[in-house]
């Protein structure tokens, strides 16, 4: 039996490995590496997903002695919260390898950087022993501030530095929390964490008070959301679908798995506020959102909006008692991951094309764009579409379990569903003024989506619609899981 | 007898080494000292790995050896070696060049004292030892300002000394003896035992540059030699560090010392690294970091007696700021002492930049690099006893840490025409570069290997 979890882990960077050894090749061999390796982590990720899992603990677990003197150990493990993860970061990665190809400045560092964030990400989401969580996590920082510092747009470096300030400082009280768990508990082990929670009481609460300061940063939630628009702008385009597919479900991973999980009593006890917070930022992701007129900014706040559902259903799912009703929560905010991951990866790659061509975002600048390239225009506005939550797109079964919960539980929270309405406002004026309308003489010669953007963005709308019309495949994994759930 | 001195094989082989190393000197003999030198510590590092697992002491109980003193000597001789590898790439052809060689094993050797120092006495004779060489060693350019960083470091070092050995003299009159191990006796006396601490907190803390004892070192480390800056950043520090628990353990927890300590390390990481934060002159702000670090180390010695990981804690982040901080200096070597010299450095050097990168950001504490398991460690003691509010100053710094850091990196790979200044790099240098730089990536994924 291969050890398919660490070497889909670790290929990613082992060819980032082979590349730094082998320098002075040309550009298009080191693309070729890093199409390849890409594409056979992703190959491995699906047969990770035919290995199967198991209800109420992980499957395919690998361990390995790390530090046995305070217990630390290599322990990975996929269930169905992180598998789902998993395939939609190998899914991205290998899309990301594609649409890089073309670039030529300094490519093979830039390749490097995105394979380690890669097994960064891999190890992150299936790592069972927390210190190791946590130095994917941290990782995953550094590979991050690089690639914005070194490939990002005019005011690169200080989005770069603020970036990486803003998340460290939101990642240590994590380690404190961490520190706190291992304290008590004499292991790192995550499943005896989340079997046994260690902690209780006042000590309980501290810690999920430092995860949850944590994992509201990545994620981001209102009030410390700030770095992202700043982030997302300045970094290439690669860059924030990574961040934005992937590196943000950290914070909702972190959020399901660390703190409800392994301080599940002080979350119940805090449920109301934690509401509260995902309420408000949904809402005001949703209207920050509308307010911005740079195509890559306002797909940025739309993150902060739909990541507010999931943390609006994760307290929904700690704050019922009914088993049910939370398995449909906790259903809805993982599959709200992995649409997100597709639905925002997909935009973001095509603001990024449309700013390949004509060096702008801004929507003022554009118009009447779908009949010059109607590629790049139904891509925009099916993606646009799936955004805001169209039934038979991906967001919709998501969303529509999140809401039937918050209804259930929380009868108030369902004001958050304003969002709905003021996102279909938002991006239907987005497609009116940059695709529709009055054609713009200026971008009338632009050529569009070439063959290697097509192979980019067609597969993330398949999957799109494929989430949209047949969730079940998803959902009926994750639901083994989450329906396992005690706590 | 012969018992006590089979124990000290590994310190006499290093002070044979270092005599044997002046009569080369004498018959001017250059890279004989130097070949000397490393042959001697590497045999040195060889024979302590007969008495690590010992636990006991010797001379009276005098001399200890145990954990820390052993750890010590294996991580202490091999940084000793690289340093002479630096202060070889940097001094090679000088006149009495030989003559730094050996003092830096001399150093050395009051350095183990100091870590494995278990009476008063060997504590000053451990100071002395240590000052002294420090002294010559600063002044080794004689131009102004390494003079005037000399005087300042004497100077200062007198005092402290005979603040410490004056403080020591309470102990001493308190207990009826010099032995740390009656330390136990001061329990319930908590004049004469405040009298004592507070001297060894200025003797050792002078010696670890500790907030507010550390104005000597940015000026001392900016007026020698990079590589002697290096050298006295790193191994008199941690020495000073070992002492300071050797010494701490044995005195009643009851009189606060932790909570004195605890109050200086918060002061020395704050202080450290927001001074560090305005530095343009690499090696000062290098020198404010490492006043930073020794502050960290304090997390350690806080929680000695009450964690187990304490002294796992202070070894672990000893063996892994000698290898990235030694690491940093040495690319200070090549790059140059001005933060305007590193303009650009990462892309005229790439391989450089990416170890100094690495050494940075291990300083910073990011996983999986060795610093960072230093730090958990670190951490994890200071919580486990009970000192929360510590850590989570600690882990404000590290953001802070962070932000001193990345003005070098950002200035790595800033964007500069002109002259590449691609000259080879000495292979002495390059050597102690690659030493580092694996140390510091792959320890954090063997840390097992290390105390526990």
């Amino acid at each position: 039996m291969l050890p398919l979890l660490s070497i889909a882990t670790f290929l990613p960077i082992a060819g980032g490995l082979v590349l730094m050894l082998r320098r002075g090749q040309s550009t298009q061999a080191i693309h070729a590496v890093s199409i390849g390796v890409t594409g056979v982590t992703f190959l491995l990720s699906l047969a990770i997903w035919a290995g199967g899992i198991v209800p109420g603990g992980f499957a395919q677990v690998e361990e390995l002695a790390w530090i046995p003197a305070i217990g630390a150990s290599y322990r990975l493990g996929v269930d169905g919260l992180n598998l789902p993860l998993v395939l939609l970061t190998t899914v991205l990665f290998f899309l990301s390898a594609i649409y890089s190809a073309r670039l030529k400045d300094r490519a093979a560092t830039f390749v490097v950087l995105m394979l380690m964030l890669e097994t960064a990400s891999l190890g992150a989401f299936m790592a069972l022993d927390a210190l190791l969580f946590y130095v994917f996590f941290e990782v995953s920082l550094v590979g991050m501030y690089f690639m914005i510092a070194g490939w990002g747009h005019e005011d690169r470096q200080r989005a770069a530095l603020m970036f990486f300030l803003y998340t460290l400082l939101g990642s240590l009280p994590l380690l404190l929390a961490i520190l706190g768990l291992y304290l008590s508990s004499g292991t790192f082990d995550m499943r005896v964490w989340i079997d046994t929670p260690p902690l209780t009481g006042i000590a309980a609460m501290l810690a999920l008070i430092a995860m949850l300061f944590t994992f509201a940063i990545k994620i981001p939630s209102f009030p410390v959301h700030t770095w992202l628009p700043a982030a997302h702008v300045q970094a290439p385009t690669v860059g924030s679908v990574i961040l934005a597919g992937v590196m943000l479900k950290f914070g909702t991973y972190g959020l399901v798995r660390f703190a409800l999980q392994m301080t599940p009593e002080a979350f119940t006890k805090a449920g109301l506020v934690i509401l509260a917070f995902g309420v408000f930022s949904a809402l005001y992701g949703a209207f920050a959102a509308l307010a911005q007129s740079d195509l890559k900014k306002m797909v940025a706040y739309t993150s902060v909006n739909h990541m507010g559902y999931i943390v609006m259903a994760v307290a929904v799912a700690a704050l019922t008692v009914d088993p049910k009703m939370r398995a449909v929560a906790l259903d809805g905010a993982t599959l709200q991951m992995v649409s997100h991951g597709l639905v925002t990866g997909a935009l973001f790659f095509l603001v990024g094309m449309l700013y390949d061509r004509t060096h702008s975002r801004e929507m003022g600048d554009f118009g009447g764009l779908l009949g010059g390239a109607p590629w790049l225009g139904w891509a925009f506005i099916l993606s646009a579409f799936a955004s805001l939550g169209l039934p038979g797109l991906a967001h919709f079964p998501a969303e529509f379990q999140i809401f039937l919960a918050t209804l259930q539980v929380q009868p108030w929270a369902i004001i958050a569903i304003l969002a709905i309405v003021v996102t279909a406002g938002l991006y239907l004026r987005a497609i009116a003024r940059v695709f529709l309308g009055e054609a713009n003489e200026k971008w009338s010669a632009m050529p569009d989506l070439g063959r290697r953007e097509k192979w980019v963005i067609v597969p993330l709308l398949v999957l799109t619609i494929l989430i949209g019309i047949a969730p079940a495949t998803l959902i009926d994994m994750i639901h083994t899981t989450m329906a396992s759930l005690s706590f | 007898m012969g018992r006590d001195l089979f124990f000290l094989i590994p310190e006499l082989t290093l002070a044979v080494t270092a005599m044997v190393m002046l009569v080369a000197e004498m018959l001017r003999l250059p890279r004989l000292v130097l070949t000397l030198g490393l042959v001697g510590l590497t045999t040195a590092t060889l024979l302590t790995l007969s008495v690590l697992d010992a636990n006991t002491t010797v001379f009276g109980g005098t001399y200890r050896i145990d954990m820390l003193s052993g750890w010590a000597k294996l991580i202490l001789l091999p940084g000793t070696a690289l340093a002479l590898l630096l202060a070889r790439a940097e001094l090679a052809g000088q006149d009495r060049e030989g003559s730094v060689y050996s003092l830096l094993c001399l150093i050395t050797l009051g350095a183990l004292m100091l870590a494995g120092s278990g009476d008063m006495m060997l504590l000053v004779l451990g100071v002395v030892l240590t000052g002294l060489g420090s002294f010559a060693l600063v002044t080794f350019p004689r131009d102004d300002a390494a003079t005037e960083a000399g005087m300042k470091y004497l100077v200062f070092g007198s005092v402290a000394g005979a603040v410490m050995i004056y403080g020591l003299s309470f102990w001493f009159g308190g207990t009826g003896s010099t032995l740390y191990s009656e330390l136990g006796q001061l329990e319930g006396r908590p004049l004469i035992a405040a009298a004592g601490l507070v001297a060894v907190i200025v003797g050792l803390g002078y010696k670890a540059a500790l907030v507010p004892f550390h104005f000597w070192a940015p000026d001392a480390y900016d007026g020698a030699p990079v590589s002697i800056a290096a050298y006295l950043s790193v191994i008199t520090k941690i020495a000073a560090i070992f002492a300071f628990a050797q010494v701490l353990r044995d005195l009643p927890v009851s009189t606060g010392w932790p909570l004195a300590i605890a109050l200086v390390a918060a002061a020395t990481m704050t202080l450290g690294y927001v001074t560090a934060l305005v530095q343009t002159n690499v090696v000062r702000l290098l020198a404010f970091s490492s006043i930073a670090q020794a502050g960290y180390f304090l997390l350690g010695i806080v929680a000695l007696g009450v964690s187990p990981l304490a002294l796992p804690a202070i070894i672990v982040f000893g063996a892994a700021y000698v290898a990235m901080n030694l690491g940093a200096f040495a690319v200070v070597m090549i790059a140059g002492r001005s933060l305007d010299d590193f303009a650009g450095f990462g892309r005229r050097r790439p391989v450089i930049g990416l170890a100094m990168v690495v050494f940075l950001l291990s300083l910073t504490g990011i996983p999986p690099l060795f610093g960072f398991v230093g730090k958990l460690y670190l951490f994890g003691a200071a919580i486990d006893a009970g000192f929360l509010w510590l850590v989570v100053i600690a882990i404000l710094n590290s953001v802070l840490a962070l932000g001193v850091y990345l003005r070098i990196i950002v200035a790595m790979y800033s964007r500069v025409e002109g002259q590449a200044n691609t000259a080879p790099i000495s292979r002495p240098l390059a050597v102690a570069i690659a030493i580092t730089v694996i140390v510091t990536l792959a320890m954090g994924g063997f840390a097992g290997i290390l105390p526990s």
